[in-house]
């Protein structure tokens, strides 16, 4: 009995520190815990403060009681001298399991407690989180605003090179956005196109990745609260239909992809195959309505806008292989394969090409456009 | 033209969430710089606050990583290369503390000329230069005037200071590798940089005697072909490991008269922890005089490796006056040279006096690879078991398995001073 009340007694014998937060609320830490600190222990070794509950240690404002549970965890397992470092290692991976804002207030709280192993922890874990993501992803992983226009995106890139595309890929691009924005106003109706508009660089990737394999567009789950309406209907129904529109959108095609490259490229009816089971994610309904769209523009300025989109194409054709290699290297690590159907690489690589061009067009300019963006921006800002 | 999309979150609840665009700058620099350089310049487009975070990163790191997808097109590479490495120096701000430049496709272009001596007016800390291709990169004199330099890599240059060049005052470690430069140069340079804590020089050329004169050298690791190495007030020197990698003959004992490069070698070495003898090396030690044991023992050498060629009667009496003169040796590695492994050793046969007084009284651990069974080399090991009373483990590595059942036998039977020590068997 006495044993008991001694064994109950004896854990009052070890030393505390007492620690307040910024909130008021005042706790008593283990030592050695504590100590494991650097800045609460400079404040113990210095001040003499910490040694009881109106000698508090006030930590600094950026630890919150929350957080500070999380960093006395830590301190608790790591302080205990004799642990492997494997030990260490699994602890430490599963300790930097949570949500991006918990580990950045760790991280910050971390930081002012001096406490520099966890720092690097948390921060190498939020690296983690960045390197190799495209900005949409890194955007919704830490919620950040998507508040650069596309021209302030595209700023650094006017910087790095002066190249006469870049400048026309803006301009057109302002002018392709002004131009949705009048159509808005004067239908003042949800079409469509408002939906398309809001598709993400990714979705148009993840349209493009259609095609090897996973017809059933696996990689959509990010996208989920995105518009991605499937008309579930037997493809052969609407194949044919599908089979028209592509015609007619070949021939409509820029001129760029029939002269020129188009000679190493497969034969157009290929191409039209592959056209067919890469376009299985979208909807047809959604290029038909396009197509509507596209019918009820201006005339005048629809040829303009084609032909520039024309003219831009064909400068981008320009320096073709090189660019095709930089789209390539790039969809291996982001997983933007072109379709693969046919053996060998080249004719892969146009074909892949080729077909982001035919479809782009029936997704509307804006969609276009922004891929194209895209392709700049990752081929040109070439940290990349 | 400058409108702004509308945020997706109210502005509130923004903040709330986006605790990462937040956070200090110095926090947010060891973020960045725990990912690739690409990575990071690349957050710029995130968002407006994400605009400049990148842009004080102390570190730059211009690898592999930096380009994207290997081209077989070098002057593509090579514009790709420079036109980065321009663009992100001019882009950032702040101190650069480290700059590395390191890509598999880099050659000697003159470009690097232009951001050393960016560099040189900064205060730049750490600097790595490796040209993996072409021939060697001629340093700007610049790079000589980079006086807050702590570390110092190159690789694949030629170094050619100005006369008015006095030393890296504060340079603590010096990684030398594929490189060229002239005797005087080595010496004046080794001698003028009197922080030097760490030096690594592999696969030089231009001098053949190295003059080691560092104060405060603790490591050193050396690789190439030498006539002479001499270390003079290197009092501090812990860890060395030195390879010759030519077989220089016997010639030398010519030009160095009767003094005993062992002896001249261990002078200015009193507090050797760890060292290694690569290669040939073992045969600079045999040449002159071996004596018994050197005049001061290694009182703290506790680590040894040796490449050895079990039937050279000169390097078995040096690795006995080496093993004789470390009293606290507690780790042994000793790798025969398989090229002169060949031989039958029925001709050198060893007395057994040679093995007399010397106890390893420290001795745990020993690793013997690369013998094939000979006489000489089993005596070695007989020896050693017989003589270390602490002994734990032993390793034996055969270098191939013609044999190993005999070598197995053999080794069952030789008596063991240690009652703990374990013999381990490895297949080649």
């Amino acid at each position: 009995m006495s044993e008991g009340a001694m064994a109950v007694v004896k854990p009052e014998m070890k030393s505390y520190i007492w620690l307040q937060t910024a909130d008021g609320l005042i706790q008593q830490v283990e030592e050695e815990v504590a100590m494991f600190c650097p800045m609460i222990c400079r404040e113990v070794l210095q001040t003499g403060m910490g040694s009881s509950k109106t000698y508090a240690i006030s930590l600094p404002q950026r630890v919150n009681p929350a957080i500070l549970g999380l960093i006395l965890d830590y301190c608790r397992f790591h302080q205990v001298p004799g642990r492997s470092n494997k030990e260490r290692k699994t602890f430490d991976e599963k300790f930097i399991r949570l949500d991006t804002k918990k580990l950045c207030e760790l991280t910050s709280a971390a930081d002012s407690l001096q406490l520099r192993p966890l720092v690097d922890l948390t921060s190498r874990a939020l690296a983690r989180m960045i390197e190799g993501k495209t900005p949409e992803e890194i955007r919704e992983t830490f919620h950040l605003p998507d508040d650069l226009t596309e021209e302030e995106k595209l700023e650094p890139l006017r910087n790095m090179t002066d190249d006469p595309r870049i400048r026309l890929l803006n301009r057109l691009y302002a002018r392709k956005r002004k131009e949705l924005k009048e159509r808005e106003k004067l239908k003042n109706v949800e079409v469509e196109e408002e939906r398309v508009d809001e598709r993400s660089v990714d979705d148009l990737l993840s349209f493009i990745n259609g095609g090897d394999g996973d017809s059933k567009g696996v990689r959509c789950t990010k996208n989920k609260k995105k518009n991605r309406r499937r008309k579930d209907q037997p493809r052969d129904s609407s194949s044919n239909n599908e089979n028209g529109n592509h015609q007619k959108e070949l021939n409509g095609l820029p001129s760029a992809c029939q002269n020129g490259e188009v000679d190493d490229v497969p034969s157009q009816s290929k191409t039209l195959n592959l056209q067919d089971s890469a376009s299985v994610p979208f909807s047809p309904k959604l290029e038909f309505d396009d197509g509507d769209i596209d019918d009820e523009l201006d005339p005048a300025m629809k040829e303009e806008l084609d032909r520039e989109v024309e003219d831009f194409a064909r400068r981008l054709n320009s320096v073709w292989p090189e660019r095709m290699q930089e789209i390539l290297s790039l969809g291996q690590e982001r997983r933007l394969v072109p379709i693969s159907m046919n053996g060998n690489g080249s004719l892969k690589t146009y074909t892949g090409m080729l077909l982001i061009k035919l479809n782009l067009r029936q997704l509307c300019p804006f969609s276009y456009l922004s891929l194209l963006v895209f392709f700049f921006f990752f081929e040109n800002f070439n940290l990349d | 033209m400058k409108q702004r999309e509308p945020p997706k979150f109210p502005c509130k609840m923004e903040m709330e969430v986006d605790k990462i665009s937040n956070l200090p700058g110095h926090i947010m620099d060891k973020i960045l710089s725990h990912m690739s350089l690409r990575d990071a310049v690349r957050t710029s487009v995130l968002s407006s606050k994400w605009r400049n975070k990148w842009i004080t990163l102390p570190h730059l790191v211009f690898d592999n990583q930096c380009i994207l997808g290997s081209s077989q097109d070098q002057t593509f590479v090579k514009n790709k290369l420079v036109n980065i490495v321009d663009h992100v120096l001019l882009l950032h701000t702040g101190p650069i503390q480290k700059f590395k430049l390191s890509h598999r496709d880099l050659q000697g272009v003159c470009d690097i000329d232009r951001w050393i001596l960016y560099l040189s007016r900064g205060s730049v800390k750490e600097f790595v230069l490796e040209v993996w291709k072409g021939n060697r990169y001629k340093l700007p004199s610049s790079v000589f005037s980079c006086q807050k330099l702590i570390h110092l890599e190159l690789f694949n240059c030629l170094l050619k200071p100005p006369s008015t060049f006095n030393g890296f005052r504060s340079l603590q470690s010096l990684d030398l590798q594929h490189i060229t430069m002239d005797q005087i140069v080595f010496e004046t340079l080794i001698a003028s940089c009197p922080l030097l804590e760490r030096l690594t020089l592999m696969n030089f050329d231009g001098f053949t005697y190295l003059e080691i004169h560092a104060p405060n050298l603790q490591f050193f690791d050396v690789g190439g072909i030498f006539e002479y190495v001499n270390f003079v007030n290197t009092f501090q020197l812990a860890i060395v490991s030195i390879g010759l990698y030519v077989d220089v003959g016997y010639e030398h004992s010519l030009t160095h008269g009767n003094t005993s490069s062992l002896i001249n070698f261990f002078a200015h070495l009193p507090r050797i922890q760890r060292l290694e003898v690569q290669s040939y090396f073992l045969k600079y030690f045999a040449d002159g005089n071996v004596p018994e044991r050197l005049p001061a023992p290694c009182i703290e050498l506790n680590y040894l490796s040796i490449r050895m060629n079990f039937n050279d009667m000169e390097e078995t009496l040096v690795v006995l006056c080496l093993l004789r003169s470390s009293p606290n040796l507690q780790e042994l590695e000793m790798l025969a040279r398989p090229e002169e492994q060949t031989d039958v050793g029925t001709a050198t046969s060893f007395c057994e006096k040679d093995y007399q007084n010397c106890l390893f009284n420290q001795l745990r651990l020993v690793k013997i690879a690369g013998i094939s069974g000979l006489r000489c080399e089993m005596d070695f090991i007989k020896f050693v078991l017989a003589n270390s009373p602490v002994l734990e483990r032993m390793t034996v590595k055969p270098a191939s398995s013609d044999g190993g059942w005999e070598l197995l036998k053999e080794l069952l039977r030789f008596r063991r001073a240690s009652v703990l020590a374990e013999i381990i068997y490895l297949d080649p």
